[in-house]
């Protein structure tokens, strides 16, 4: 909602610098994480999960809840938005090559096999690390001190390379 | 010790697999668990998915990046992670008087040099009153002429143009009038509302940001 000259009921508009901020944030995170092919349509993927937050703040409201909210919910529509074109790709794939195009089994692999035998606190703690978080992060998510995820990120690392140089893990 | 985490990120990202998108949990789970909303188990049940799935371990990735820059927007994401270099943890301690050495010298430069000028800001909602609309609010669509209120001190104005979907539709940088003629064809894409905004750009670097004005296209 816009304010118009003389208006000056409060506005719950979303601000447009916001909405600038947040698309500059996901175009930039999904060209870094997401697959080549992918990241070429950042623009478009991340244009069509904007226009859906925009469509869920009218409908919720959800400019009230603060601006943190709105990370929140564009964070959800991007990943909505890339796993629906995921969905359309793999359909037209089907279509194209009359295939099932069921994934394969998971490839048996070192790495995660050595991870799959961490102790579990170590093994949250580092797969989060792994996955790009920072230590202070990983405290957040499991509701540990920062010192004590730092621990566990620095153990879990170092038996995870002690199973891949083919210690016991 | 002899593979730096960067290595070990790499291959656990090349070791996951490709589950079609099956038991992948809705986005908003993953913000929760960052959030620290989701009891341990659920959590633990969620990362050990994700480090099966590249798909999730790509909303994970996301995850990160997007609350960093939630939380602070003026941070430097693309800072390194403090753990990377812990490997050479066991080596800081011998370094450490080279260390406090270097810090003392830091901190005394930090005393005698100058202080940094401050960074521009922008005065974002401070210019409700600063920046009015003095253009109709209703025009016709081939002929929009923004005009609004004198900043003091500016030295020029920013405009942009949205749709209601805010969806920018022009930006002008830098215009010294205090007036904006639209290029023609943009009314014509343009509907029959368009949001704009001016930020008046000061003398010292500041911005003073106008709220979001309407414009009736007929």
């Amino acid at each position: 909602m816009a304010r118009t000259p003389g208006d000056d009921a409060p506005s719950q508009a979303l601000d447009p610098g916001d909405i600038e901020r947040i698309r500059q944030v996901l175009i930039r995170a999904v060209q870094r994480h997401c697959p080549p092919a992918l990241a070429a349509q950042r623009e478009d993927l991340v244009q069509m999960a904007l226009v859906r937050l925009v469509e869920r703040v009218r409908r919720e409201g959800t400019r009230v809840q603060g601006t943190s909210y709105l990370w929140r919910v564009a964070y959800t529509v991007v990943i909505d938005e890339i796993r629906r074109h995921r969905r359309q790709q793999r359909q037209s794939e089907r279509t194209t090559d009359g295939e099932g195009g069921t994934p394969g089994p998971e490839a048996r692999s070192e790495i995660l096999d050595c991870l799959a035998r961490l102790q579990e606190r170590r093994r949250t703690a580092v797969t989060l690390f792994l996955q790009g978080f920072r230590t202070v992060e990983v405290a957040t998510a499991l509701g540990w001190t920062e010192k004590q995820a730092e621990n566990l990120v620095y153990r879990g690392l170092s038996d995870l390379r002690g199973c891949l140089d083919g210690e016991d893990g | 010790m002899t593979q730096p985490p960067d290595d070990l990120e790499r291959r656990f990202r090349a070791a996951l697999g490709d589950t079609g998108g099956s038991g992948c949990p809705p986005a908003d789970t993953y913000w929760a668990a960052a959030a620290g909303e989701l009891p341990l188990e659920r959590l633990q049940a969620l990362v050990d998915h994700g480090a099966r799935c590249a798909h999730c371990a790509e909303a994970w990735r996301i995850l990160a990046e997007v609350r960093r820059e939630a939380a602070a927007p003026e941070a430097a994401v693309g800072a390194p992670r403090p753990l990377a270099t812990r490997p050479a943890l066991r080596k800081r301690t011998a370094l450490l008087p080279v260390g406090l050495s270097a810090l003392a010298a830091l901190a005394f430069w930090l005393v005698l040099r100058p202080g940094p000028p401050p960074p521009p800001g922008v005065e974002r909602g401070n210019g409700a009153d600063a920046v009015r609309a003095e253009s109709s609010v209703s025009q016709p669509a081939r002929e929009i002429v923004l005009r609004w209120s004198e900043v003091p001190d500016a030295t020029s104005y920013n405009v942009t143009v949205l749709t209601p979907d805010l969806v920018v539709l022009h930006r002008a940088i830098g215009v010294t009038a205090r007036e904006l003629r639209l290029p023609e064809a943009l009314g014509q894409h343009a509907g029959t509302r368009v949001l704009w905004n001016v930020d008046a750009v000061l003398r010292d670097g500041r911005t003073v940001a106008s709220p979001t004005f309407e414009l009736q296209l007929r």
